[in-house]
């Protein structure tokens, strides 16, 4: 049996195969970018970063990474009509990741911990997380610049 | 922009389908009902903006991110 693969032409990797399971159709797009489809590409199983990267855009695509890696407390809290919207039953099944803003140096990195990304049966949508304490730019690395120099 | 003046429990339509309704006016603030469909998501405008911003910032990002980097403990 062979696995289907999608074309996907990006400015930042070439030209791509991506296994057909890796793609993501978001109804309503990525907040304010917009988008409907995109797919999810690690360098491998490991990576700290993943890329959510359109098949629409070769230019556009966002760094991801599992929240849980950075901020082990961290909690996702959707209003019930944001819930009902997206049609969230069993979070077992849905993956979580927050958008990433790379920088020049690590102490700038940040993660989105207010509108993380949730995945679930090759669907996506971008939430707005209600929790306390999660706020659009949080440090990834605020502490560990010494150790990472 | 359009302006227009309703009184609480009036309501304004956009479309067929999304339904604004003024609650309850009270001091300067306003609290307003909004029905809308499950595939039109209704974000506060602040909020909105942010998240955009961020999305926007997080696509300039180039394309080699650190591996084997330290994580928070």
């Amino acid at each position: 049996m062979t696995t289907e693969t999608i074309t996907l032409e990006s400015s930042r990797f070439g030209t791509v195969e991506v296994p057909a399971e890796a793609v993501v159709e978001f109804p309503t797009g990525l907040i304010g970018l917009g988008g409907r489809r995109y797919a999810l590409l690690a360098r491998n199983e490991e990576s700290t970063f993943v890329w959510l990267h359109s098949l629409e855009d070769p230019e556009l695509a966002l760094p991801l990474t599992n929240p849980w890696q950075f901020f082990n407390s961290y909690e996702v809290e959707l209003s019930d009509d944001e819930a009902d919207r997206i049609g969230v039953s069993d979070a077992e099944e849905t993956a979580v990741y927050v958008t990433v803003r790379a920088a020049e140096t690590l102490e700038d990195f940040s993660a989105n911990l207010r509108a993380p990304i949730l995945i679930a049966n090759g669907h996506g949508h971008q939430v707005i997380n209600q929790a306390p304490d999660a706020p659009v730019r949080a440090p990834l690395f605020a502490g560990t610049t010494e150790a990472a120099a | 922009m359009l302006i227009i003046t309703r009184r609480p429990g009036e309501k304004v339509m956009l479309g067929d389908d999304v339904v604004i309704e003024v609650i309850e006016v009270s001091g300067s603030s306003v609290r307003i009902g909004i029905d809308a469909p499950k595939s039109i998501p209704v974000y506060r405008e602040e909020i909105w903006t942010a998240v955009r911003d961020e999305n926007a910032a997080a696509a300039k990002s180039d394309a080699n991110l650190p591996e084997d980097l330290p994580l928070k403990t």
